[in-house]
């Protein structure tokens, strides 16, 4: 630039036209130099915000997969048959996790119930039974001359 | 009896055989399991991206 203005040849209209290019050239560099910092430093905020290494640091498996996640809805594939195939079987899944203990604990419930009645009904039989016996033995004493 | 015990006897041959392949399945298993997390954890732009991508790809592949 100060070689342009000390030029002893004259044209100084070619000088000024260089030197509004030059200028024009700054000032375009200039100007990407800061909307990239400014992108830089917006990039640095969001990723300040997320706290993607954190998360990553904690669950990086998690991470990934809710990467994967967030590509698959953006895909397009969130109403798909492949969706619904997903959800349903996990919907099955779930209930008969859910379901495995209530049935068991009722189960058990049954059989208890099932135990104490015949232990009951054991206990009633056998008293019968004894009364039985007696009665017979009695009647046996009474018919012995 | 001694079909019993022959059984008894080659389930123990085979566990015996099978349990130290199952050990170094499961060593190596955990091997690539820290590995994957170090990798993750020391790149974690890279594997995102990679994950993200890899959705999108199934996500077009499914919505077809």
């Amino acid at each position: 630039m100060e070689s342009q203005h000390s030029d002893p040849t004259g044209g100084g209209q070619d000088n000024g036209r260089a030197r509004t290019l030059g200028e024009r050239v700054e000032r375009v560099g200039d100007t990407a130099q800061e909307a990239w910092t400014r992108t830089r430093e917006a990039f640095d905020d969001i990723k300040g915000t997320l706290d993607i290494q954190g998360r990553v640091d904690r669950h990086p498996y998690g991470t990934v997969a809710a990467a994967v996640g967030i590509g698959y809805v953006l895909g397009g594939g969130l109403f798909s048959p492949l969706t619904a195939r997903i959800l349903g079987l996990g919907l099955r899944i779930g209930l008969r996790l859910a379901a495995i203990p209530v049935l068991r604990d009722e189960l058990f419930g049954f059989a208890e119930a099932l135990g104490d009645r015949r232990a009951a009904g054991g206990e009633e039989g056998g008293a019968r039974g004894g009364a039985q016996g007696t009665t017979q033995a009695k009647a046996n004493k009474e018919r012995q001359p | 009896m001694e079909m019993t015990a022959k059984l008894e006897e080659t389930a123990h041959e085979i566990e015996e055989r099978v349990r130290p392949q199952i050990r170094e399945a499961k060593r190596r298993i955990a091997a690539f399991n820290e590995e994957a997390i170090e990798f993750i954890k020391a790149n974690p732009g890279k594997c995102l991206l990679g994950a993200l991508a890899a959705g999108y790809i199934i996500g077009k592949i499914a919505s077809r």
